[in-house]
Parts: C-alpha cells; structure tokens; sequence
C-alpha cells in the first residue's frame, strides 16, 4: 500500500519519496487521455459526503471533468497530445515530454489549491511532490482518500507524495528543492521569494504565481439596467465569495461608471441583497479573529475618512458595502469587504492599474467600449479579462502563463532518414 | 451636557463592584445611548459612522447591540474629539510598539477628572483608601508637564491620590538607558520600613530595572506591609520567558513580602477611568461606569461564559472623544457574568493576548492566518 500524504521530519524522507517518483516517471509514460479518466473518476466520487463541504471541492470538481480540460491540453500541447502521440511539424515531429519529478509550493489560504497545482503537472505526465500547508492537512488527506479510491491501479496515486511538515524546516524545504525538475510555487511575496531562493538544480523550471488582486467594472448602461441588475448583483456576489474574498482573482473593488440622473443607491441595496443570500447559502464557518478586527476597522475608517463616505454592513463580519466615489483602487481587506466606486470614465481607474492586479471583471452592455477597455486594462498588467461572476474560473492561462505546458519538454524530432 | 455629567457623576458615586450585571446594564445604558447621540451632535465624522451602524441605537436593549468603535481609529490625526481645541487640557498617548502609530486621547478638565476619580475608586476597591509613600519605579521625566503624556505617565499619575509622598527610582543612565537610583532605593526601604507602601512600575520596567539587578545582588529591601500595582503587559518579558508566577515570586523576594501582594492591572489610555486589577482569583472585574463584552470573532455577538473572543471595552466616563464602546485588538476569555469567588459582582474575564493582524495576501501563503483560527 503507497502512503500518499506522509509526515516528514528527516530530509532524507523527502529524497526517498522523490526517488520513488522518479523511477515511477522513468518506468513508463502516461497519456493525458488515462490522466483524464482517472480525474472524471476522481470529480464523481469527491461529491460524496466526506469532501462534498470541502470549500472549493465543487469547484475542483468543474476542473477535473473531461469537458473542462480537453480544451486545455489541446490548447497549451496540442490535439495529438491527449493520446500521447507525435505531432508532425514540418520536416520534424514534436512531442511533450514530462519534465520528471515537479514540486509544488502552494498558498495555505485556498483549500483545493494543493490539487489544482498538481493536477496540472499530472496532465503534464509528470510526477509529483507536494508541500501541504499545514492548515490545510486534514483537508488535503480527505480530497486525496477519494483519489485513492477510484485509482484502482495505481496510475496517478503511484505518481503522487504529499508531504506535511513544517515551513519554518529550511533543512527540509531544501531537501524538497533539490529533488525536483520543475516547480509550481503559488504564495504571497515572502513565501515565494523564499521558495524562490531555495537550492533547485541549476535545470529545473519555476513557475510562480505570486500575490494580486483582482477588480471588477460596469459601465452605465449594465448597472442601471433594472432588469438585469439583480443577475448581475448575485453574479458579484458570487466572485465575492469564493474563497472568502482572498483569493487574486477575488474582486476587492467595483467600479460603476456615472450616468446622469442615475444614483447608485438602488444598485447598492441589490447588491446588498444579493450578499444576504449569498451569505444565507454560504455561511462563514470560521474566521480569524485578525480578519475580523481588519472589518470592523476597515468599516470605520471608511465612514470616519468622509462624511461622504457610505456603507452597508452586516451586524457580524459576514459581508462589507463600503460605497463612495474616486478612481484609486482602496487598500483591500478582504474578508467579504467590497469597495464600490462611482467613477465618472472606467478609463480613469483602469488608466491607473499596474501589474498588481490579476483580473479584471467586467460587465459592459456596449461591445466596442469592452474591447477598447479590455485592451487598456492589459496594456496595464492585467492578465485575465472575464465577465462578471466568472472570475475564478481556473482556466489557462493563468497570471499570464498556461498551466501544463511549463512544467512539460516539447522535444523535436527531425528524422535523419528523408 | 451638564446633565449627562450629572448622570455620569452619580454613576460614579456607586461602589465600582456593587451592581448586578442587570443594575449595571441598566444603569448604563440610557446613558451611554445618551452619550453616543451627544458625541453624534459634536463629530459630524462619527456621526457618519454611527448613523450607517446597521442596527437603530435608540431601540438597543443591551449594551452589546450599541455600534462600538475599533480602537485602532483612535490613531487618527488630528485625533477624534468631541470639544473644541482649546478645551483639551491635555492629550493621552498610548504605548506602541516602535514604528506604530500611538492613540490619542484628548481630554477635557472633566473627562480628566473623572478618569482620576475612576481609577480611585476602582484601586480603593484592592487597597484602601488611606494615603501612604509611593514608591515609583521609573524616572520622574514619565509624568514631566506638557500637553501630552504617555500610557506610564498616566498610570503613574492615576496613583497619585493614594500618595503622601513620591519617590521615584529610576534615573537616567546617561546613555537612554534607565538605571537603578540604589541609594534612594534603599534610603526609602530604610526610611519606610514599618510602613504601608505603594510600589508602581511598568511590568517589564520593575523586572529588568529593579528585580534583576537586586535579585543578582541578592539584596531584600525588607519591606513587608506593601502592594505592587504592575500594568504594561508581559509581551517583553514573554521573551524573556518570565511567566507570572516567577515575576511574582522574584518581586516578593526583593521586597521582602507575600506574592498576592502583586498586582497586575490592564489598562489603557483609550478606555479612560478604568484599570483591571488581578482580584485574589485571578480574575479582572468591570466597574459599574463600564463593561467589558468579548465578541466571538464569527459573529461578533458576545460569548458565553468560558469562551474566547475579542474584548470590547465600554466607559461612560469620557465626553470630550468619543471612547464609549471600543473595540480593541485584545482577545480575552469571560470567566462568568457574574458570582466571582472574591465577591465583586459582575462580568470578570481574563486576557489572552493580542489578536494577531490579518495580511493581505492575494493567493498567498496565509498559513499564519489559517492557524490563528484553528
């Protein structure tokens, strides 16, 4: 029986567990197509009662489904890739090949996210190491119990080490680096710079996804629209929610574009509306006291800043409205607390962006001003543009960078014989 | 405003631990309702916060459902206040951790009164009422003039009414550094002896400037009829490793006297006229003229007895900022509502540390954060 989630305390522990997965990677190849099986497998049963409450497992769930990442693959390695196949390319032949033994570094504060970083190396044919933060250990053992149960032989849970230990062991975080071919490091600055600085060989390919956040936009015409203002407040609620607000591609801030004779009071008591339901269907059940603390102050220093200033609050710190006006993007709290801004142009604050934030949600009425917004918004850093209420969407690329295809060799072929 | 003094003042005319929890809500809740509609009518800014506070003020049935500020908003500049520039007598600041920003208090001469008159009658409540020697352990530059004073000049000064006279022991070392005055230490060990005694220091003051070098000296200044009121918090010596019970016993030993002699009292600048003092339980105890509320971090509703949360203080003593009902950044646990061993009545709790900061962390490593709540 493999021991899929071990508790390490020696490096030597980390470096056996590497060795078996690189005999495992040398051993034989693995087709996305049996990647992709064992996940459509893995998807059904992580609905079952044990993981169904999990945050995050429905959404992992969407992932894991053939119809989400056949796509994927195709897009970022080709149609002949999902069978394993060459792909002719000219006079040559192109192939993706696993970069070997990949670790994976991800943030403590997403329960999924140590298996949507995986599953991304896995599609790759890779195998893989995985440092479970050490909140997210209980969690991580049942996600991965129901992986076990459908791979009855063996072809990804053979392929796969999660490793619990603590992330002050420098001894072992080194120990980890060194065993690896690639890595996918997810974190806020410190953590990746530390991750960064850690001893990989001199061959080995990171890819980071480091610390942003995410805004979201309507012009006029959406926001003021009656009929789908109430659609379009659960869509906002929705993004808001996920993650409980902390993920990057969370939205911090929404941005109304002014429109004469319209006040955005109605639209705010929609939203608010759409957050108590929201809230209703998905309750806090825990928090830190810390972020509690931030609500609370983030709610008075925003009524005591101006007396212009508006907000609407639940009682406890469940969901924040703080409304006002101006195009700078406000120092976020997270924690279900929305900044709302009535700016008199969506140009004026997106003008402002930097490489700081991730995605830009949007919902416009007029197509034209979407392109010409969205294209400034990328000029300025912004690396994913979606509709409103599909901002946490996991699809590729991700930050700017796809998911797969950094963590594979695309190795070419040209036949000496011809 | 001349009536709700007078309110204010007969609250302060009952014994500080003499009330039911329900006299106390009584007593105090039309008035601190009063209070924060009168501090409405003079900070437009406050007034903005409170009138957005989700629930109706007036129709509040317990002080827990009154808006209560987050103390961190105290930090303001120019800081939040209910009277005019040049009624503020004079301006509290809090102690902060090097590079934060300090509270600041403005205080008006009776808000200023009354905090004096508070901390009187809650300290006659642990020690008597008679006036003895004060011995203070730190520099007279803690309580200098001027139009503002720091968390140690305020704590020392608020014992100011139980002295005959004051000495203070601690000088200048010439490099910033404080340094034991030994000779007028032990003149006033010798000199008082056979007298009742008053000692005040801050928590870590009293251990790295008058325990330790006594204790390595092994000097017992003999003085036996004494109490030791020590605030400040123990983050320092936490450091150091120095728990309660060592930094009670090496007081004793160094004064000559029992360890329950030693009390530690919390206390800060923003919640003016109220300091918690250890009672012989270990517990802190709320005045009449306040409350303390621990709000569970999930709901912010107040816990049961036993259980953990972030500390609400309430005062109806201030009128010159509004300092009514703050929430701070201390978690504290409520030991029960009422029916302490020591016979005080009402809410006693006791602290548990500071509440650690949230970091904005996009889909960063918020690993610290997820403990925090496990």
């Amino acid at each position: 029986m493999i021991e899929l989630v071990r508790n390490i305390e020696r490096p030597e522990d980390i470096s056996a567990a590497a060795r078996e997965l690189r005999e495992t990677v040398d051993a034989a190849e693995i087709t996305p197509q049996s990647v992709l099986e064992v996940f459509e497998a893995w998807a059904a049963v992580l609905g079952e009662r044990e993981t169904i409450d999990i945050p995050g497992v429905q959404f992992l769930r969407m992932w894991l489904r053939r119809g989400t990442l056949e796509p994927i693959i195709v897009r970022e390695l080709g149609h002949r890739a999902l069978d394993g196949a060459w792909m002719e390319d000219g006079r040559a032949r192109l192939k993706a090949f696993p970069l070997g033994v990949v670790g994976h570094w991800p943030a403590g504060n997403i329960e999924i996210q140590p298996m949507l970083s995986m599953t991304c190396a896995l599609l790759g044919g890779n195998a893989c190491l995985v440092r479970v933060p050490s909140g997210l250990d209980d969690l991580t053992r049942r996600i991965i119990a129901k992986l076990k149960q459908v791979d009855g032989k063996w072809v990804l849970t053979r392929r796969v080490r999660l490793l619990v230990f603590d992330h002050a062991r420098r001894d072992l975080q080194e120990a980890m680096a060194r065993a690896v071919d690639g890595a996918m490091v997810w974190g806020g600055a410190e953590a990746v710079l530390e991750v960064r600085g850690l001893p990989f060989p001199h061959w080995a390919r990171l890819a980071v996804f480091g610390p942003r956040i995410s805004v979201a936009a309507m012009d006029a015409d959406s926001w003021c629209n009656v009929q789908e203002r109430e659609s379009w407040c659960r869509r906002i609620a929705r993004d808001v929610w996920q993650f409980d607000q902390q993920a990057c591609s969370s939205p911090q801030v929404l941005f109304l574009e002014k429109k004469p004779g319209h006040c955005c009071d109605e639209f705010v008591q929609t939203l608010k509306t759409a957050f108590e339901y929201e809230n209703r269907l998905h309750p806090r059940l825990t928090i830190p006291a810390g972020l509690t603390s931030a609500i609370c102050q983030a709610r008075a220093s925003w009524l005591l800043d101006d007396i212009a200033h508006r907000a609407v609050f639940s009682t406890g710190p469940d969901w924040t409205l703080l409304v006002g006006s101006g195009s700078e993007i406000p120092q976020p709290t997270q924690g279900k607390t929305l900044t709302v801004l009535e700016v008199d142009d969506l140009r004026q604050p997106l003008q402002k962006l930097d490489g700081n934030v991730q995605t830009l949600g949007l919902a416009m009425a007029d197509p034209a001003r979407e392109e010409e917004l969205a294209s400034l918004a990328a000029s300025r850093g912004v690396d994913r543009i979606v509709k409103l209420g599909r901002m946490h969407v996991f699809a590729p690329p991700w930050d700017g960078v796809d998911l797969i295809r950094p963590m594979v060799r695309v190795v070419r072929h040209v036949p000496s014989t011809g | 405003m001349d009536e709700l003094a007078h309110r204010i003042d007969q609250l302060l005319a009952i014994p500080p631990y003499g009330l039911t929890p329900e006299e106390q809500q009584s007593e105090l809740l039309d008035l601190l309702k009063d209070e924060l509609e009168y501090a409405c009518a003079r900070n437009a800014r406050y007034r903005n916060y409170l009138q957005h506070w989700p629930t109706d003020i007036r129709s509040a049935r317990r002080l827990a459902d009154l808006p209560y500020l987050p103390v961190g908003l105290l930090k303001a500049q120019p800081p939040l206040s209910l009277v005019e520039p040049h009624e503020i007598k004079k301006t509290l600041t809090s102690s902060s951790t090097t590079g934060q920003v300090p509270s600041r208090i403005a205080l008006d001469s009776p808000t200023s009164r009354r905090m004096t008159k508070g901390v009187v009658n809650i300290t006659q409540d642990f020690i008597g009422s008679n006036r003895r020697p004060y011995l203070v352990v730190d520099v007279p530059a803690s309580v200098a003039g001027g139009p503002e004073m720091g968390a140690r000049g305020a704590a020392i000064q608020g014992l100011r009414p139980f002295a005959s006279e004051v000495t203070y022991c601690l000088k200048p070392d010439g490099d910033g550094d404080l340094t034991l005055d030994r000779d007028k230490l032990l003149h006033f060990a010798e000199a008082q002896r056979k007298s009742v005694v008053l000692v005040y220091g801050f928590t870590y003051i009293l251990w790295k400037y008058l325990v330790k070098p006594l204790r390595a000296e092994n000097i017992c200044l003999g003085m036996g009829d004494l109490h030791i009121l020590h605030s400040g918090g123990w983050k320092l010596l936490q450091k150091e490793a120095v728990d309660k019970k060592t930094f009670n016993e090496g007081l004793a030993r160094v004064f000559g006297c029992p360890a329950d002699r030693v009390i530690d009292f919390y206390g800060m600048v923003e919640n003016v006229g109220i300091i918690y003092p250890d009672c012989a339980e270990g517990n802190k105890h709320v005045p009449v003229y306040g409350d303390v509320i621990v709000r569970d971090p999930l709901t912010l509703q107040p816990v049961e007895e036993g259980q953990p949360g972030i500390v609400e203080v309430c005062s109806a003593l201030p009128t010159s900022f509004p300092g009514h009902l703050l929430l701070t950044e201390d978690l504290a646990e409520i030991v029960t509502y009422d029916g302490c061993r020591c016979g005080r009545r009402g809410t006693c709790f006791r602290f548990m540390g500071r509440v650690e900061k949230a970091e904005v962390r996009g889909c960063g490593n918020i690993e610290r954060t997820r403990q925090q709540s496990n």
